[in-house]
């Protein structure tokens, strides 16, 4: 041992180089408290008793025992499993609410599909962050928009993980994810958080990986290898490549250059990953703003939409697209034709007044008009030169069949919904060859969350849509399943819950085998 | 001719010594929450903040790791204002080790258990001091890890 790198290694803990801050962790720091915190609750729900529509945003106190929901119509045979979802249900805690959407601790919704009936229990996430605030009936964290007086100091981001936005099944566990920190590791048995997923462990990355930011939207290919990424706070990206059981093949940083602070999902082709850069720019490094984090995202119409073509072999660098400015969370798939020929859709927004929308609706302003994505589909061409059009359907979480992620798809299913609606009202089917477009529409009394393809036979246009829907008026969610070749016929079979839950983000299939 | 050097360096060896003895000072650090048996806990002072700035400490003690707490000395401590940082040298290689951006992937601490919140701890939650009249002065930290 040489004393000098154990006094160097020693001297590293009071150095500004390390304890860094990865990206969106950012901004829970704290130090200037909003002064109408309180007001956010009060504002909510008098909101809320003019708005019922409201609903999907209150607070959850609780899990959600194992409850069999009663049936309308007939489930299909074939379709057997567990349908996950995750997304943020404790918004509140004594008298402070959440001030955004994105900051709530994230529940578990499992829906077991077996033998004509459908079982469903919700569980919220168990993370540290979770069980210390439940112990002490208080949040103890400050979050990117809810600046508490006396925040607890985070020494990294898996302090204050939510796990809130994200489920994928990964060997016999579950993976909650967040975006700014590690996978949590939940048991199917119970839906108990396990551990925050070292993702080098067993690998030659060792702890190397430990507490990197880790997207929500990984890309799980039909051999179940995962492919994702991380935004780190100094712009460049992580680019990660698992195993079907989560261990590390190789992970790599790409010198993206990106100052946006927000980079919700990416795709793959066969070939490469496609690290798609909105137009945005994260206006303040103040992150003593009390204003919060997502308030200082703001979009450039002069900024260009960058891709950047990441070889899957080497994760070095191929070519960088410039598109016209843009800003999408979400994208469906991309593929590419033996000549290089990059094909992608993407829901994309003409601004990103959604960021601030979905904080406003914590405050009851559900009307705030803002203007919905639409599907768009892009070609990057081997020369440089690149395509867009836009099919002006408005469109978000968009979804393709598991089996075809970065192949060729002809059909993205994605749901919809009138302008100026903060959340949707309709599925759709689109053949991004033909254009022909199949819809149901749910009417305005539902709030229509993710739906997911399910391709028992591995053959796109056939199987099933399967999602869930709050319905207003009853005040009760319902899982809803559609034949994927018919969805304007309506749900062939629909599951009720006796009450209504947390209106969610993401989620996932899992066959029985 | 009377040799006065001898007699005055005992003199002044005794003044030192008496000064030592009315300021000379023990630290006892205590480390709670060791994850385990592996490696050691490497543990420096550091004498004020200029010291702490430079990196180098007045003082560094290695000790054996070992499950739950540990206490570390350091001892003939002159008044003034110190602090410590500690970290769980697991793989016993010397080196704090991190994550690809640069997080410890050891466990660390600091004295008066300062906490780091988005960045280093801070030398102002860290430093304590230790005064003329003190004996042995106690201070603590929690891992994290």
């Amino acid at each position: 041992m040489h004393r000098r790198q154990i006094l160097k290694s020693l001297s590293m803990l009071g150095a500004s180089s390390i304890l860094l801050k990865p990206s969106l962790v950012h901004a829970f720091q704290t130090q200037k408290p909003a002064s109408n915190i309180v007001n956010v609750k009060a504002l909510f729900n008098q909101a809320l008793a003019q708005k019922p529509s409201l609903i999907g945003f209150t607070n959850t106190e609780k899990n959600f025992d194992f409850k069999t929901l009663s049936i309308e119509g007939k489930l299909p045979n074939d379709l057997l499993g567990w349908f996950y979802r995750n997304g943020p249900a404790k918004h509140e805690r004594q008298d402070i609410r959440y001030q955004h959407l994105f900051e709530g601790d994230g529940m578990i919704q499992e829906f077991a599909i077996f033998d004509g009936k459908v079982h469903h229990r919700g569980k919220f996430i168990d993370t540290p962050k979770f069980e210390k605030e439940q112990a002490a009936k208080r949040f103890l964290y400050s979050g990117p928009d809810t600046k508490l007086a006396n925040s607890f100091p985070v020494s990294s981001a898996d302090t204050i993980n939510t796990a809130n936005t994200n489920v994928i099944a990964v060997g016999g566990d579950l993976w909650a994810l967040w975006e700014a920190g590690s996978p949590s590791q939940i048991d199917t048995e119970n839906l108990a958080f396990k551990q925050h997923v070292s993702l080098g462990e067993n690998s030659r990355y060792g702890k190397t990986l430990k507490g990197l930011p880790f997207s929500a939207h990984p890309k799980v290919e039909s051999n179940g290898e995962i492919w994702n990424f991380g935004l780190d706070r100094t712009g460049s990206v992580i680019v990660y490549h698992l195993s079907a059981t989560g261990r590390a093949k190789n992970v790599g940083i790409v010198n993206a250059r990106y100052s946006g602070g927000i980079l919700h999902d990416f795709l793959v082709t066969q070939k490469h990953v496609l690290l798609i850069l909105p137009s945005l720019i994260r206006k303040s490094a103040d992150t003593t703003d009390e204003h919060g984090y997502f308030n200082q995202i703001t979009y450039s119409d002069a900024q260009a939409m960058r891709v950047i073509v990441v070889n899957k072999s080497d994760l070095t660098i191929k070519r960088e697209y410039e598109l016209a400015s843009g800003f999408a969370f979400h994208f469906g798939n991309a593929w590419e034709t033996t000549d290089g020929t990059i094909h992608f859709d993407a829901s994309m927004y003409p601004n990103a007044d959604i960021v601030q929308a979905l904080g406003n609706v914590m405050r009851g302003h559900q009307s705030a008009a803002h203007p919905n994505a639409q599907t768009t589909l892009f070609t990057l061409y081997p020369s440089g030169k690149t395509a867009q059009t836009n099919l002006a359907i408005n469109s978000e979480f968009p979804r393709i069949c598991s089996h075809l992620v970065g192949k060729r798809n002809n059909m993205v299913y994605f749901l919809s919904s009138r302008d100026s609606a903060i959340w949707s009202d309709s599925v759709c089917a689109i053949n991004t060859d033909t254009g022909k477009i199949d819809q149901y529409d749910f009417g305005e009394s539902y709030l229509v969350e993710e739906h997911i393809p399910i391709c028992p036979q591995f053959k796109e246009g056939t199987g099933y849509l399967i999602g869930t829907a709050l319905h207003v008026p009853t005040g009760r969610t319902c899982l809803n399943v559609f034949s994927a070749n018919n969805l304007a016929v309506g749900p062939i079979a629909r599951a009720w819950l006796p009450y209504h839950l947390p209106l969610g983000f993401h989620g996932n299939f899992k066959a029985a085998t | 001719m009377y040799n006065f050097k001898k007699p005055l360096t005992i003199i002044s060896l005794l003044s030192l010594s008496a000064i030592n003895i009315a300021t000379a000072a023990e630290i006892a650090f205590s480390i709670d929450g060791v994850k385990n048996n592996n490696g050691k806990l490497l543990v420096a002072l550091f004498k004020g903040e200029t010291g702490h700035q430079s990196g180098k400490p007045a003082q560094y003690n290695a000790v054996a790791a070992k499950q739950g707490k540990v206490v570390v000395s350091f001892k003939e401590i002159k008044q003034g204002e110190y602090a410590i940082q500690v970290f769980h040298d697991e793989n016993d290689n010397g080196k704090l080790e991190t994550n690809l951006v640069g997080m410890p992937t050891e466990g660390y601490g600091f004295s008066n258990n300062a906490q780091p919140n988005f960045g280093p701890a801070k030398y102002s939650d860290m430093k304590f001091a230790v005064s003329n009249d003190d004996a042995v002065i106690e201070n603590s930290t929690t891992l994290i890890y």
